[in-house]
């Protein structure tokens, strides 16, 4: 049996008196695409935002098993933890303007990012550059262009680009298509699902789109008041989902 | 084999009332490989859900359903999931796919997803499209655009295009015209004669007696 790429033990947030997340146990195996659901204020970006280092939990264990090697997340120098989210984590955040530079040209967003895990030689970095353009679907052409000339969708895009281009190990998606329109939702979710599917993308996206998680997610869990009240397979826990809130989040939504 | 051992389900419906649906009471058969059985009742006894326990989808109250000598009811997410793809083919009711993906790439995703080199995913759904009649100035579009009838081959084809040991099938025979439901017999016929075990929903009779199905009659088996 393999062992998880990443577990999360007991792992617990609150703001002053406010609860943010408890007693969060999960564990997530390489390949494997795992969506959290929730209603606002459930601790989804919460639990991400601790998982991928953007704020320090309480308490708990946050364990990430790396080609054999463990680390222990919440443990390390801080020194060695910015390494590790460098060269082993992504983040795509819901508003590609967080994740960007929009000063800086497309190519130098996505440049920028390998260099930062010691790439050096500017020939090379260009080439990868215009190859994960290509890849996400943005012309080519447009390399030298600065982002604040790109629309929403073509933002996301480079968004993705910059993130997968260095191979992180686990990615962490929060809401990727929420601000977009639906016509371009569809192309950055397909986009988004080819690419788990051809480089066995490791994911966690936060969405509260029961649609996107069907699509996207093998695993799911569901979040209420900060704590996981039910987890499994997302086409077992929206089918036959076991507990009062989850039933009535998947029979809430719409069909056309 | 498929072994279904005294499984009970049922739901509980929080938001309404807390009604509780009691579908299956100590219900018990078994596929053997090569065999196809048909699962008979009327609408709503339960037939898709017994396809949805064997696949994962649903969870069951009590008993144990064993595959590869292993029982689903016990296993965890990622031990269902790699069942799934080692094991078990499902062809639901209607086809789910995210809009602008090719037919041609539907098909060729359980290949590549394990690991199945291109070309030689090309190639076989390409020899399966063929086989279902499907026009060749469809191969590139967006299924979702296409007849009833044609998305169902699509689904078909996707279940099909992998050499699994067991196969569920949701009425692979509906909406379909008479010709193109004896190429869909076929390709059952021929997974059957490769002692695939198969449990399916065939509404026609004609089906039914083509394929020369075992019937479990699901009035008889849920009496309680």
């Amino acid at each position: 049996m393999i062992s998880p790429l990443l577990k999360v033990t007991n792992l617990s947030k609150s703001y002053d008196n406010i609860v943010g997340c408890k007693n969060i146990s999960m564990s997530l195996y390489p390949g494997e695409v795992l969506g959290i659901v929730g209603e606002s204020g459930s601790g989804k970006t919460t639990l991400i935002n601790c998982l991928s280092g953007n704020l320090e939990p309480d308490r708990g264990k946050i364990i990430f098993n790396i080609n054999n090697k463990e680390t222990n997340f919440l443990n390390i120098s801080e020194s060695e933890k910015r390494k590790f989210i460098r060269t082993d984590l992504a983040f795509v955040h819901q508003n590609p303007r967080d994740g960007l530079r929009l000063n800086v040209s497309a190519g130098g967003n996505i440049g920028e990012k390998l260099m930062s895990v010691g790439n050096r030689h500017y020939g090379n970095i260009r080439s990868l550059a215009t190859k994960w353009m290509d890849k996400v679907e943005i012309d080519k052409s447009r390399i030298d262009d600065l982002p604040i000339t790109f629309s929403g969708g073509m933002l996301q895009r480079l968004q993705i680009a910059k993130n997968l281009i260095t191979s992180p190990n686990v990615i962490f998606m929060d809401e990727p298509t929420g601000g977009l329109d639906v016509s371009v939702q569809a192309r950055v979710l397909d986009l988004i699902r080819s690419l788990v599917n051809e480089l066995n993308l490791t994911v966690i996206i936060v969405s509260h789109d029961l649609a996107v998680i069907r699509l996207l997610a093998d695993k799911m869990i569901v979040m209420k008041n900060g704590t996981v009240i039910e987890s499994g397979l997302s086409d077992q826990v929206l089918e036959d989902p076991q507990q009062e809130y989850t039933q009535l989040l998947v029979s809430s939504v719409l069909h056309v | 084999m498929i072994e279904v051992k005294k499984v009970n389900k049922s739901f509980t419906l929080f938001n309404q009332n807390n009604a509780k649906i009691t579908v299956f009471k100590n219900l018990n058969f078994e596929v053997n490989p090569g065999e196809i059985v048909a699962l008979k009742g009327p609408s709503g006894i339960g037939k898709s859900s017994i396809l949805k326990m064997i696949y994962g989808s649903y969870i069951i109250d009590k008993g144990a359903i064993i595959i590869n000598n292993k029982n689903i009811a016990t296993l965890s997410a990622q031990e269902i999931l790699k069942l799934r793809k080692t094991s078990i083919g499902y062809v639901s009711q209607f086809l789910k796919v995210i809009p602008r993906i090719s037919a041609l790439d539907v098909i060729m995703e359980p290949l590549l997803n394990s690991g199945d080199n291109k070309n030689n995913a090309y190639k076989k759904s390409i020899k399966l499209l063929k086989d279902l009649n499907i026009e060749k100035n469809l191969w590139h579009l967006s299924p979702l655009t296409f007849s009833g009838g044609e998305q169902q081959r699509i689904n078909i084809a996707r279940g099909f295009i992998k050499d699994l040991p067991y196969l569920l099938l949701d009425e692979p025979t509906a909406s379909l015209d008479s010709r193109n439901r004896d190429i869909i017999i076929n390709l059952i016929k021929a997974k059957s004669n490769r002692g695939v075990s198969i449990i399916g929903i065939f509404h026609d009779e004609y089906s039914r007696k083509k394929l020369n199905v075992r019937e479990i009659d699901l009035n008889i088996e849920t009496k309680h």
